[in-house]
C-alpha cells in the first residue's frame, strides 16, 4: 500500500522484474484473510455464497416447518400439535421461506453475480454488503430462535392486526416478528440499493444498458422494486410495534385506527414482493434457455419491455389480496383487471423463450430439466392467478387451500424451480466442477412429482371448502383422501430436495472438474477463473456486443493475461470502471474500500438493539442505536482522500479520474437510490395518514391542529437556508472553488440544528397523547422522522466540515459534499410537505 | 435391446424421456379425475351449490378450468414439440417474424382477449352478492364474529330484535341480506354452498347477499385466522321454509323466551347457579343480561354446542361444562370444573330445556 511499484502496467503484466505475476499483485490487494478476520470480508464472491448458503439453511427450517404442517393435516382429529404450535409453525413456515430463504437467497445469486456479468471486480458498496449480509444472519437467527423457545408469533405470516397486537397476541412472537424482519430488511434493502447502482454505474466499458445481459435487467428490476417496495412494510412494523409496545393505537378502531391500514402497508409490499421473488428467477430461465437453445434470445426487447412493465404493474395490484375486506366495487374492478393485465408481460416473456426455443437447437441437459419444471408449474400457478383476479370466485375461494396451492405453484414454481436450474448451471462456476446428472435426475424427478402431488390436489381440497389455516378439521367433508394424499406426496418432495441438496454438497467434493464455460456460454461471467479468484478479472473488456464470449472466444485468456483495462496492482486500490449509466463509456475509476470490521460490528450493535427492544430493556437499546450511529459514522470516515482510502489520486496515462475526485461518482448514486427509498417509506407515512383521516372509522380530528405553524415556519425556514448554503459550496467545489468551505459547513450544520431544535420545540409544545388517539401518535411519527433526518444532516455536514480540516474533503476531493447535499435536498422537500400535510391541512380542511 | 439403448443418438434418448413424461402426466390427469369425480359433495363444498351465486361461481370455475386446461396443454405441448423438431436454418429476416409473430400472439393476444372475456363473463356474476336496492328489502340478518363463536341477530323480527348464537337460520327461496361485523379480531363469513365470503371486520360493517334455493343445512367456518380457537369456529346454517322461519323467529321473542327460561320450580336451583357462575357473561331471556359470552335463550335448541365442537344430545351441555378446555382448547370460557357434579348436571339439565 505504502510502497508502489509503478512498473508494472497493462502492456507487460507477466513479466514483473521481482518474478511476481499480476495475479499475485491483485491477489493480495483483493485476497480474503482467514481465521477472525473471515469476519472482515468485504468481497461480493464470498458474501455472495455466504447468502446463499445461509439462505438454503433456512430453506431447510422452512422445509421441516412444512413437514411438520403437512404432517398435523393428514389425517382428521390429529392431535400431534396443540392449535399455537401449529399456528406458530404456520407463521413461521411462510415468514422463513419469504423473508429468510427467497429474497435472500436470490439477493445472493445476484451479488454473485452481478459484478461478474457486468466485467466489474466487486459491488460498489463493499462494506454495505457486509453489513447486509451480518443483518440478514443476526436477523434471520434472532427470528429462528424465537421457534426454540416456542415464543414464535402465531398470527399469520401476515401478522393481520388486530390478531397481532397485543391484545390478542400478548406473548413476545409478534414483537420477534415486527422487529427480526424490520432488521432482516435492512439487509434486503441495503443489498437492493448498491445492487442498482452497480447496473447502473459499474458495467465495464462500452456495455450500454441494451448490451447488458438480460439478468441484469431482471436483477435491475428487482432491486428497484425492493429499493420502493419494502419500505411500506418496514414503516407498517415500526407503527405496529410502537402499537404493542407503547400503546400507541393506530390499527386499533377505538383510538382511531384503521386494521385495514396494516393490510395495505402489507400488501403495498406484499404483492410486488411476488414480484421481486420471480423476476430475478425469470432472470435465470431467459440466461439459460438461450445457451441450451445455442443462439441468442428472441427478442431482446420486449423481454426487457416486459420486464419493466411487471415492474410497474406488480404496484397496482395490492387490493387483490384485500377483495374480501368491503372495499368499493369500482376499486375492485381496476385492482380485479390490473391483477389479470399483469399476464400480458408475463405471457410475453413465455413465449419469448418459447420462440427462442423454437428457433434454436435445444439441448437437454440437467438444467433444463428444472427448467422445464418451472414452466409446467409456473403456467398451471399463472393460470390459476388469472382465475383468483376475477372477483366473484376470489370470494368463493380466498383463504381456502385452493389459494395456498395457487401460491405454491407460483412461488415454488416460479422462483424454486428456476433456482435449481440456476444452481445446476452456476455450479461449475462455483466450484469449478460438475454436478452429477443421474443424482440430480433422481432428484428434479421426486421434486417435480412430489410438488405436483402436493399442490395440484390441494386445489381440490380447497374447492371442496376447507379454509387455510385451521389446525385440525373434521372427517366427513371429503377433505380426508385429499389431505392424505398431499401429504404422502409432501414426503416425497422433501425426500426429492434432500437428494437435489446433497448432490450439491457432495459436488463440490466429488463433482469431475469441469472444464472451461461448460456449457458454452455467451455472458462474461464464463470469462472468470473457476472458481473465481476474489478480484474476478485480471483486466477489464472494451464489450461491444451482448454476447461477448460468442463473438470473441478467445475473451478469457486475453482477460487473463491483463491485455484489457485497469490491469494495474501497484498503487495498491481495489480498482474498477465507473461508467455512464447509460452508454457503459467509461468516466472514472472506482476505488473500493478493503475489508472491514465497521460492518459486522455496526451490525452487531443492531443486532443488540434488537434484542434490547424485543425484551424491553429500552435504555440498552437507546445506548445501542448511538454505537451502532458511531460504528457506522467510523466507517465512513475511511472514505475520499482518507489515509485507508485514495490519499494519492495519480491513476495510469489516459485513465479517467478516481471517483472521489469527480462529483458524480456511484456515491451520489447511491445516496440517490437510498432517497427514493426513504422517499417511499415517506409517502407510505403520508398514505397512512391521510387514509386513517379519511377512512378510518373513529378517527378523530381535534378542533385546533396542535401544532404551532409557526414554529414549523421557523424551522422550515432554517432548514431552508442551511440547503441553499449547501447547495452554494457544492456549486462552488464543481468549479474547484473550497474557499469558506468549512465555515460553510459548519454554518449548514449550525442552521440544520436550529431546525431540530425548533421541530423539538413544536413537538414538546403540541401537548401530544400519542396513546390516547391515533390522530396524536401520526403527527408525533411524522415529527420524529423530521428531527430524525435533520439531525442527520446535521452531523454528516458537521462531519463534512472536520474531514475538510483533516484535508480528506476540499477542492481536491469534493466527492463527499455532493453526497450530502442530497440529503438536505430530500430533506428540504420532505420537511415542506410534511408542514403541508400535517400542519396547513387540517386547518384549510377543517376536522 | 439394452446395447441399443446405450448407443441411442441423444435426442432419441429425449424423445423417449419426454415419452414417458407424457405418460405420467397422462397418468396423474387420469389419477385426478378419477379423484375428482369422487367427491365434489360436502357440506363446504363450492362444487356443490345450494344457492344461485354459488352456482354461478360454479359455472366459472368449470369453464375456466376448462380453458386454462387447453391454454396449458398446447403451452407445455409447444415447449416440448421444441426439444423433438428438426432444426431449419432460416435468415435472420425470417427468424425475427417468427419471433415477433409468437411473442405478440401469444404474449400479447391470447391474454388479452382472455382477461376481456374473463371480465365480461365473470363481473355479471359478482352483481348478484352485492346488496343493491330491491323492489322488497330483504331480510337483514347480522352476524358478530367473536373469539371464537357467532353472534346472530335478526333486527326485522316482528316481536322485537332476536339474538342467538352459533346457529343462523334463514328463509329459504328469498335473497338475505347479512350486515356482518366482529367484536374483536377480523373473522371470515362464509358459506360456501351458497357463495362467496366477506370478512367481518372490527368498526365496519360489511354486507353480502345470499339465498338458498331450498331448505336445508349447509356447513359454514370462520375462514380468516382469528387465533387458536379458528379451527373450532363452525356455524350451523340452515335454510328453513319462510313460513318456519317466521315461526322460529316468533318462539324467540323476550317474552316467549324469558317464559321459558322461568318455567318448572324444580330448576330454581340451577336458575341459582346459573345467576351466581354464569349471568356475567351469558344472557338468558329474563335473569341476565350480559352478552360477553354467546345468548344461551335458546341453547337447548341448537345442533352443537361450542360452535360445532360437539352435538347438542342429552347430558351434552354437563359434559361441555365440565371439559370445555379439553373439547375446545383455549376458549375464553374460564373453567367450571372446580363446580360439583350435581350443580353442573342440574345446569345442564335446565339449559337443555331451553327449546322455544
Amino acid at each position: 500500500m505504502t510502497t508502489i511499484n509503478r512498473q508494472a502496467t497493462p502492456q507487460d503484466p507477466q513479466e514483473p522484474e521481482d518474478g511476481r505475476t499480476l495475479h499475485d499483485d491483485l491477489h493480495e490487494i483483493w485476497g480474503n484473510p482467514r481465521g477472525i478476520k473471515a469476519l472482515t470480508i468485504v468481497n461480493h464472491t464470498t458474501l455472495g455464497l455466504r447468502f446463499m448458503i445461509t439462505g438454503m439453511a433456512f430453506f431447510l427450517l422452512g422445509g421441516i416447518l412444512s413437514m411438520l404442517i403437512r404432517t398435523q393435516l393428514a389425517t382428521p382429529d390429529q392431535n400431534f400439535m396443540t392449535p399455537d404450535i401449529y399456528s406458530q409453525v404456520t407463521t413461521m413456515h411462510g415468514t422463513v421461506m419469504m423473508f429468510l430463504f427467497a429474497i435472500p437467497v436470490l439477493e445472493g445469486l445476484a451479488i454473485y453475480m452481478i459484478p461478474k456479468m457486468i466485467g466489474a471486480r466487486d459491488l460498489v458498496c463493499p462494506r454495505l454488503t457486509s453489513l447486509g449480509y451480518f443483518c440478514y444472519l443476526f436477523g434471520g437467527i434472532i427470528l429462528a430462535s424465537s421457534l426454540v423457545i416456542e415464543m414464535a408469533p402465531n398470527a399469520g405470516w401476515f401478522m393481520y392486526t388486530p390478531l397481532s397486537s397485543s391484545e390478542y397476541s400478548p406473548g413476545l412472537g409478534s414483537d420477534f416478528w415486527l422487529l427480526g424482519i424490520t432488521f432482516v430488511e435492512i439487509s434486503a434493502l441495503s443489498a437492493g440499493v448498491e445492487i442498482v447502482v452497480s447496473i447502473l454505474r459499474t458495467r465495464t466499458q462500452g456495455m450500454a444498458l441494451h448490451k447488458m445481459p438480460l439478468f441484469a435487467w431482471y436483477i435491475l428490476a428487482m432491486a428497484l422494486m425492493i429499493v420502493v417496495g419494502f419500505p411500506p412494510l418496514i414503516l407498517g412494523s415500526i407503527l405496529l410495534e410502537l402499537e404493542r409496545a407503547v400503546g400507541m393505537p393506530f390499527f386499533q378502531v377505538a383510538g382511531g385506527g384503521d386494521p385495514l391500514l396494516w393490510q395495505h402497508l402489507f400488501w403495498l409490499f406484499g404483492h410486488p414482493e411476488v414480484y421481486i421473488i420471480f423476476l430475478p428467477a425469470a432472470g435465470v430461465i431467459s440466461t439459460l434457455i438461450p445457451v441450451f437453445a445455442g443462439r441468442p434470445i428472441v427478442g431482446y426487447g420486449w423481454v426487457v419491455f416486459a420486464i419493466i412493465v411487471t415492474g410497474f404493474i406488480s404496484f397496482g395490484l395490492w387490493v387483490h389480496h384485500m377483495f374480501t375486506v368491503g372495499i368499493p366495487q369500482l376499486a375492485q374492478a381496476f385492482f380485479s383487471a390490473a391483477s389479470m393485465l399483469v399476464a400480458v408481460p408475463t405471457a410475453i416473456q413465455v413465449f419469448v423463450w418459447l420462440a427462442t426455443l423454437w428457433l434454436g437447437k435445444p439441448k437437454f441437459k440437467l438444467p433444463m430439466l428444472w427448467v422445464l419444471g418451472f414452466l409446467i408449474i409456473f403456467v398451471c400457478g399463472g393460470l390459476t392467478g388469472v382465475m383468483l383476479a376475477l372477483v366473484p370466485f376470489n370470494w368463493q375461494v380466498h383463504d381456502t387451500h385452493f389459494v395456498v396451492a395457487h401460491m405454491h405453484y407460483v412461488l415454488v414454481g416460479g422462483m424454486l424451480f428456476p433456482l435449481m436450474a440456476g444452481f445446476y448451471y452456476w455450479l461449475p462456476l462455483f466450484s469449478g466442477r460438475m454436478p452429477s446428472e443421474t443424482i440430480g435426475r433422481w432428484g428434479f424427478w421426486l421434486t417435480f412429482l412430489g410438488f405436483n402431488g402436493t399442490f395440484l390436489i390441494m386445489h381440490w381440497t380447497g374447492l371442496l371448502g376447507m379454509p387455510r389455516r385451521i389446525y385440525t378439521y373434521e372427517a366427513g367433508n371429503g377433505w380426508e383422501i385429499f389431505n392424505l394424499l398431499s401429504s404422502v406426496a409432501s414426503f416425497v418432495m422433501s425426500a426429492g430436495i434432500a437428494m437435489v441438496l446433497i448432490d450439491i454438497a457432495l459436488h463440490f467434493r466429488f463433482g469431475k472438474p469441469a472444464k472451461h464455460n461448460p456449457w458454452g456460454a455467451d455472458t462474461l461471467e464464463w470469462a472468470n477463473a473457476m472458481p473465481p479468484s476474489a478480484y474476478n478479472f485480471v483486466s477489464l473488456p472494451n464489450i461491444e456486443t451482448r454476447h461477448p464470449l460468442w463473438d470473441n472466444p478467445d475473451l478469457p485468456r486475453t482477460m487473463a493475461e491483463g491485455k484489457h483495462g485497469l490491469a494495474v496492482a501497484s498503487h495498491g486500490r481495489r480498482e474498477m470502471w465507473g461508467s455512464d449509466s447509460i452508454t457503459g463509456k467509461v468516466r472514472e475509476i472506482v476505488h473500493l474500500p478493503g475489508n472491514s470490521w465497521w460492518p459486522f460490528l455496526a451490525a452487531l450493535a443492531l443486532a443488540v438493539v434488537c434484542i434490547s427492544l424485543l425484551t424491553r430493556l429500552y435504555p440498552v437499546a437507546a445506548v445501542f442505536v448511538i454505537v451502532a450511529g458511531l460504528f457506522l459514522l467510523r466507517w465512513s470516515w475511511e472514505n475520499g482522500a482518507h489515509p485507508k482510502a485514495a490519499p494519492d489520486a495519480e491513476v495510469n496515462e489516459g485513465d479517467p479520474p478516481l471517483h472521489s475526485r469527480t462529483m458524480s461518482g456511484p456515491g451520489v448514486w447511491a445516496m440517490a437510490t437510498f432517497s427514493i427509498a426513504n422517499g417511499s417509506l415517506f409517502l407510505s407515512y403520508l398514505f397512512g395518514w391521510f387514509y386513517l383521516w379519511t377512512v378510518s372509522p373513529e378517527w378523530r380530528m381535534p378542533e385546533a391542529s396542535p401544532l404551532s405553524l409557526l414554529v414549523l415556519v421557523g424551522a422550515g425556514v432554517a432548514l431552508t437556508v442551511g440547503a441553499s448554503i449547501m447547495e452554494k459550496l457544492v456549486r462552488g467545489l464543481r468549479a474547484r472553488r473550497d474557499s469558506g468551505l468549512m465555515r460553510g459547513f459548519y454554518l449548514s450544520a449550525l442552521l440544520g440544528a436550529v431546525q431540530v431544535g425548533l421541530v423539538l420545540w413544536s413537538l414538546l409544545s403540541a401537548g401530544l397523547e400519542p396513546t390516547q388517539t391515533s390522530h396524536d401518535a401520526v403527527l408525533l411519527v411524522g415529527l420524529v422522522y423530521a428531527l430524525f433526518h435533520g439531525a442527520l444532516a446535521m452531523i454528516l455536514t458537521a462531519m463534512q466540515g472536520l474531514r475538510v480540516r483533516c484535508g480528506y474533503v476540499g477542492a481536491h476531493a469534493p466527492f463527499e459534499p455532493a453526497v450530502v447535499v442530497q440529503l438536505w435536498r430530500y430533506n428540504l422537500v420532505t420537511f415542506w410537505v410534511l408542514v403541508g400535510a400535517l400542519g396547513v391541512l387540517p386547518r384549510v380542511m377543517g376536522g | 435391446m439394452r446395447e441399443h439403448n446405450r448407443a441411442a443418438p441423444p435426442s432419441r434418448r429425449i424423445q423417449r424421456a419426454s415419452r414417458r413424461r407424457v405418460n405420467l402426466a397422462a397418468l396423474t390427469v387420469l389419477l385426478a379425475a378419477l379423484l375428482l369425480l369422487a367427491g365434489c359433495g360436502g357440506d363446504h363444498s363450492i362444487l356443490n351449490p345450494a344457492g344461485p351465486a354459488a352456482r354461478d361461481i360454479r359455472l366459472i370455475w368449470f369453464v375456466m378450468l376448462g380453458f386454462g386446461t387447453v391454454v396449458f396443454i398446447a403451452v407445455i405441448a409447444l415447449w416440448l414439440y421444441t426439444f423433438k423438431k428438426r432444426h431449419v436454418a432460416r435468415t435472420p429476416a425470417q427468424e425475427r417474424r417468427i419471433g415477433r409473430r409468437w411473442i405478440i400472439g401469444g404474449g400479447i393476444i391470447l391474454p388479452t382477449l382472455t382477461v376481456i372475456a374473463l371480465l365480461m363473463f365473470g363481473v355479471p356474476t359478482g352483481k348478484r352478492m352485492l346488496t343493491l336496492p330491491l323492489d322488497e328489502p330483504p331480510e337483514v340478518i347480522e352476524v358478530i364474529g367473536h373469539q371464537w363463536w357467532w353472534e346472530v341477530r335478526y333486527p326485522g323480527a316482528e316481536g322485537g330484535e332476536v339474538v342467538t348464537a352459533n346457529q343462523l337460520m334463514m328463509p329459504a327461496g328469498e335473497p338475505v341480506d347479512f350486515h356482518v361485523t366482529a367484536a374483536d379480531v377480523i373473522h371470515g363469513f362464509w358459506i360456501p354452498r351458497l357463495g362467496g365470503k366477506i370478512d367481518m371486520l372490527p368498526g365496519r360493517i360489511n354486507r353480502i347477499r345470499l339465498e338458498a334455493d331450498e331448505p336445508g343445512v349447509f356447513g359454514a367456518q370462520c375462514a380468516e385466522l382469528c387465533g387458536v380457537g379458528h379451527a373450532h369456529m363452525h356455524l350451523h346454517v340452515e335454510a328453513l321454509p319462510r313460513a318456519e322461519f317466521d315461526a322460529w323467529l316468533a318462539a324467540r321473542s323476550d317474552e316467549a323466551l324469558a317464559e321459558l327460561a322461568a318455567q318448572n320450580a324444580a330448576f330454581d336451583a340451577a336458575r341459582d347457579s346459573f345467576t351466581q357462575f354464569c349471568a356475567g357473561c351469558h344472557q338468558v331471556a329474563g335473569i341476565s343480561a350480559s352478552n360477553i359470552g354467546p345468548n344461551l335463550s335458546d341453547v337447548g335448541s341448537r345442533e352443537a354446542l361450542g360452535a360445532g365442537v360437539m352435538a347438542m344430545e342429552e347430558g351434552a351441555i354437563y359434559q361441555w361444562l365440565r371439559n370445555h378446555q379439553t373439547l375446545k382448547p383455549n376458549n375464553l370460557m374460564p373453567r367450571h370444573d372446580d363446580l360439583d357434579n350435581d350443580t353442573l348436571q342440574d345446569l345442564g339439565a335446565w339449559l337443555e330445556t331451553l327449546t322455544p
